[in-house]
């Protein structure tokens, strides 16, 4: 059997059919052989009946025979020539007139008897052999006056009959012999259908001759060999003889003893008849068998196979139907349903099942494929729209897309709420949908407050058409509520093929050209490679900037925070610098918003973190007990992990969360402040003190002061820098003092530059202070030098400007 | 020799005659019942008595049977065979003593048949297989048949030494008759004949 099985396995309708064949062939078989048994039971009861019926009928036959010729010697011993021939006493007249007179009934020998059975004359040369078959006649004629046995003489046998002669008184007997022939068991066979062998010996040490038979002569002689045994009487006996391969019933009759009058010689009838022939069955009846389980096997052939179609073809359907589930068709109803048996509830549970994976994927689409805010296309649909008609391009064609970016999204969030947020989103989304009128142009959210606008076959010039009317579209001020709110965009546009050949790379030259636009001010830009140069530098930096991560490019700087009350040295703020090989060091500024942009920025926060744990042991143990200030973005805070990374950080280092600061931009928050917030709990509650960085330049509301866990504020440079020459700032920064304080907490100052600022700073009783005029960020040998002049009084002097610091922070 | 011994035993006769006596013979079957019908002859142990043919004599067919069955008659009787049936007969006889035939005949055939030998002759009709018919042929004067009593008488039989000989048809075919010799004194004898056979008709 091979692996799949025989093809009848294969398949249901082949299972069918072979069962029901099976089945027909199992119950014609039965009866078959119920009949065989049937037959060879009767046989066995029959076929010795009729052997007993035979050798009745033989015997009969015998009787008639003898006593036809006993009435034929009689009449013949009563002829008065012969009478008067015996009479003669001449020896020589006597023999020729039994010789005569026997011939004329075919008599083979014929003796004349005295009264007393006296042989007087015969026939035969040798008399000697009448003596025992006269005495076995004499016997018997006693009684009847006539006699008639069955004799061997000379190998064969004969019927004697022995009749009186009268004169008219009985003066004598003839004896006359009879061979007996074939017309008797041709008789017997043609009465009673029964084969007749004749087998005789003369004594039992010789074997046994066949005289006669109808049976072909090796049958005969196997018989003569095998079944001689007398049957007994009128019993149901049998012998069975198998010859030329077939099985004969056999039943033997004494017809006569031996020489000796011995019972296991002299001659024997056996009847016989093929046992094989009464078992078989009739021809008339094989051929009706045949017939009906040919028939059979036809009608249960249609039949299995109509009822295997009735099976299978619903199923294949149903396979049909699951396939095509498969291949995400759930537009064809299910067939056979209307059946009423298993099938069609099968069908109509996969009716069900289609139903809902249809529901279901229609659900999943919507999610995957549609903004659920403005009801328009998302950026996966917008994505696969413009590779669809990109694709579907005619040769010289084009596709345009525009990407549009609200300009003060942001602010508006952070002013009016998401709500309203979302209400203005909601109502861009419409004023969009109003100018995109062609049929198959698209619509699409990409993110937050990103559009996209596909136009098929559309090119610059349609393209900057379209920029138009949704820049003339913005005029109107949005009516949000009870706000009226001004709106514009920077508007990106970017043409295949001449911009891009693929759909995420022309995405990418609209962005480009989007916030080079935002950039200039400029409504809207159609992509020019020139104003890309910067994007591709910076995609090669990121590569780099992974590498610089593994390369051990990147450095760790430390900026001191003093204690303005006590000049001390409190704590450090860490920032990161690369060593670039070969551009030596990159500005901080070439190279964090972008990591920031693409999430890299994680990367190099736990990077930072990692090296800030490092340096805070190595200041531990230099006998510095610091706090190190880690900034971290908005990805880290959005990263439900962070808090396990630090920790595990911390715990190969062992060393406190206590010895760090975390600071955080407003702006970081507002992403998902949910989440921010939740990220900042837990790191609070690790240890970590918390600040919040660049104060003053966002839109926070003080609620979320309040409910954040910071320890410390850290006011905006720019306020802290114009403190001296503007009143204004420096209320803002007293301001700012006071309400930390109040709030219970404590106020870092950045920007400090000079003396006069440090001095007022000290006035308004701000807490720290971090700035060039103490010290930049600077290498920890270099640090750990600085600190040790810090703390010898001698302030350091002529220390140069470093501008990426400033635009650091 | 033998006619002097002729002469003696006839002159014993003679001398006898005035003194003959009666001799009885009771002839009974093996089962001691008597036999009717018996032929009863005695023949002196020496010597012939002379006979003479009898005549009339006829056995005659009536209703398909002979009529008597059974005829004694002495040496050289002629015996005619009247048929007195409608019927011809075939009379016939293959016995030693008289082989004849007279073919199928209707009334009284030619010439009667002379039984010219002692002896028994059995006849048959070869027509009529059922018809049988004895004739016993003696050759000495002293016969007699026995009564229903199974008793015969033969009176006159001079004194001397006989043979007594006894046939009746229940002796099995071809059986000569029982021969016994008895001596016959002055007195008259009772004898009895004892035959080995039962009396049955055949």
């Amino acid at each position: 059997m091979s692996e799949r099985g025989h093809w009848w396995q294969r398949s249901i309708g082949g299972r069918i059919i072979v069962l029901f064949l099976g089945l027909l062939l199992a119950v014609q078989v039965a009866s078959f052989l119920a009949l065989r048994a049937s037959l060879a039971e009767h046989a066995q009861r029959v076929l010795p009946a009729k052997l007993r019926a035979g050798e009745r009928l033989l015997q009969d036959l015998l009787d008639r025979r003898a006593q036809t010729l006993i009435n034929g010697a009689r009449l013949l011993a009563a002829d008065y020539g012969f009478r008067e021939a015996v009479s003669s006493n001449d020896a020589e007249t006597i023999v020729s007139v039994l010789a005569n007179h026997g011939a004329r009934i075919g008599a083979t020998e014929v003796a004349l008897l005295s009264i007393d059975f006296k042989l007087r004359a015969s026939t035969a040369n040798q008399t000697r052999e009448f003596v025992p078959v006269i005495e076995r006649l004499a016997a018997q004629s006693a009684a009847s006056g006539q006699a008639s046995v069955i004799t061997l003489r000379a190998g064969r046998p004969y019927q004697a009959v022995l009749v009186p002669i009268r004169a008219p008184l009985v003066v004598g007997w003839v004896l006359m012999d009879f061979p007996i022939d074939a017309q008797l068991a041709t008789d017997m066979q043609r009465l009673s259908a029964l084969d007749l062998t004749l087998i005789s010996r003369a004594s039992s040490s010789d074997a046994w001759s066949v005289n006669l038979s109808t049976l072909d002569n090796v049958s005969a002689a196997n018989l003569a060999r095998h079944a001689w045994r007398d049957s007994n009487g009128d019993d149901a006996t049998m012998s069975s003889v198998t010859t030329q391969g077939e099985e004969l019933g056999v039943r033997a009759k004494l017809l006569s003893l031996g020489r000796e009058a011995d019972a296991d010689a002299g001659v024997r009838a056996l009847l016989s008849l093929s046992v094989d022939e009464a078992v078989r069955l009739p021809r008339d009846l094989q051929l009706a068998l045949i017939a009906i389980t040919l028939l059979g096997i036809v009608v249960f052939a249609v039949g299995s196979v109509f009822t295997a179609r009735r099976v299978t073809t619903p199923l294949r359907g149903l396979a049909d139907a699951a396939e095509r589930l498969g291949h995400g068709d759930y537009a064809t109803p299910m067939r056979g349903m209307q059946r009423h048996d298993e099938i069609g509830e099968l069908s109509q549970s996969f009716e069900r099942m289609r139903n809902n994976i249809a529901e279901n994927q229609a659900q999943v689409l919507k999610l995957a494929y549609w903004d659920a805010l403005t009801g328009l296309p998302n950026r996966a649909q917008f994505c696969e729209a413009l590779n669809r008609a990109i694709v579907a391009a005619p040769p010289g064609g084009s596709v345009a897309i525009l990407m549009l970016d609200l300009n003060r999204f942001k602010h508006v969030n952070d002013v009016l709420g998401y709500r309203i947020g979302d209400l203005l989103l909601v109502q861009v989304a419409e004023r969009l949908a109003r100018q995109v009128v062609r049929e198959g142009d698209l619509v699409a959210r990409l993110s937050g407050d990103e559009f996209g606008v596909l136009l098929r076959s559309g090119d610059a010039e349609l393209a900057l058409a379209v920029a138009r009317r949704i820049e003339q579209s913005f005029h109107l001020p949005l009516v949000l509520e009870e706000h009226r709110v001004d709106m514009g965009a920077g508007i990106g546009i970017a043409c295949w093929p001449q911009h891009a050949d693929a759909g995420d790379a022309l995405l990418n030259r609209a962005e480009v050209a989007m916030y080079a636009a935002k950039g200039r001010s400029n409504g809207t830009l159609v992509y020019d490679p020139s104003v890309d140069v910067a994007s591709a530098e910076t995609l090669t930096l990121i590569g780099e900037l992974r590498r610089a991560v593994d390369g051990d490019e990147l450095r760790l700087y430390l900026q001191p925070k003093l204690s303005l009350e006590t000049s001390q040295l409190v704590g450090a703020e860490a920032l990161v610098r690369w060593q670039h090989p070969q551009r030596g060091m990159v500005p901080p500024g070439d190279f964090i918003p972008f990591a920031e942009q693409t999430g890299f920025i994680r990367a190099l926060t736990l990077w930072v973190f990692e090296a800030a744990v490092r340096h805070s042991r190595t200041l531990s143990e230099e006998g510095l007990e610091l706090v190190l200030s880690v900034n971290l973005s908005t990805h880290d805070l959005l990263d439900q992990d962070l808090p396990q990374k630090f920790e595990a950080v911390l715990t190969r280092r062992r060393v406190s969360a206590r010895a760090f600061c975390l600071e955080i931009t407003e702006s970081a928050m507002m992403d998902d402040p949910q989440r921010a917030l939740a990220t900042l709990d837990r790191l609070s509650a690790m240890g970590f003190k918390l600040s919040i960085d660049d104060f003053g330049t966002g839109y926070s509301s003080l609620a979320y002061l309040k409910r954040l866990p910071v320890d410390e504020l850290k006011i905006d440079q720019s306020f802290v820098l114009n403190m001296q020459a503007d009143a204004d700032d420096a209320t803002i920064v007293r301001s700012t003092i006071d309400l930390a304080h109040n709030l219970g907490i404590a106020v870092v100052a950045e920007g400090v530059e000079t003396l006069q600022i440090w001095n007022m700073l000290r006035e308004l009783d701000c807490d720290q202070a971090q700035g060039f005029y103490m010290g930049r960020p600077m290498p920890i040998a270099e640090f750990l030098l600085w600190s040790a002049t810090w703390s010898a009084g001698r302030k350091p002097q002529d220390q140069g400007q470093d501008q990426d610091s400033a635009v650091l922070h | 020799m033998l006619p002097h011994a002729t002469l003696f035993a006839a002159l014993a006769l003679v001398a006898f005659a005035g003194q003959a006596a009666t001799v009885g013979v009771t002839v009974s079957d093996a089962g001691g019942k008597p036999l009717p019908d018996a032929v009863v002859m005695l023949e002196p142990a020496s010597g012939h008595l002379p006979v003479s043919p009898m005549s009339g004599v006829q056995i005659a067919q009536v209703q398909r049977q002979f009529s008597p069955q059974v005829t004694v008659v002495t040496v050289g009787t002629p015996v005619a065979f009247p048929n007195n049936d409608t019927v011809r007969h075939h009379v016939y006889s293959f016995s030693q003593i008289k082989t004849f035939e007279l073919k199928l005949y209707a009334g009284v055939p030619a010439a009667p048949v002379v039984f010219d030998k002692p002896g028994i002759a059995v006849l048959g009709c070869d027509i009529h297989d059922h018809m049988v018919a004895w004739v016993v042929v003696v050759d000495t004067p002293l016969h007699a048949r026995s009564a229903a009593s199974g008793r015969a008488q033969i009176d006159g039989v001079a004194p001397g030494n006989y043979q007594l000989r006894v046939w009746h048809v229940s002796l099995p075919e071809g059986a000569s008759p029982t021969s016994t010799t008895i001596v016959v004194g002055a007195g008259d004898i009772e004898q009895r004949a004892s035959l080995g056979t039962t009396a049955q008709p055949k």
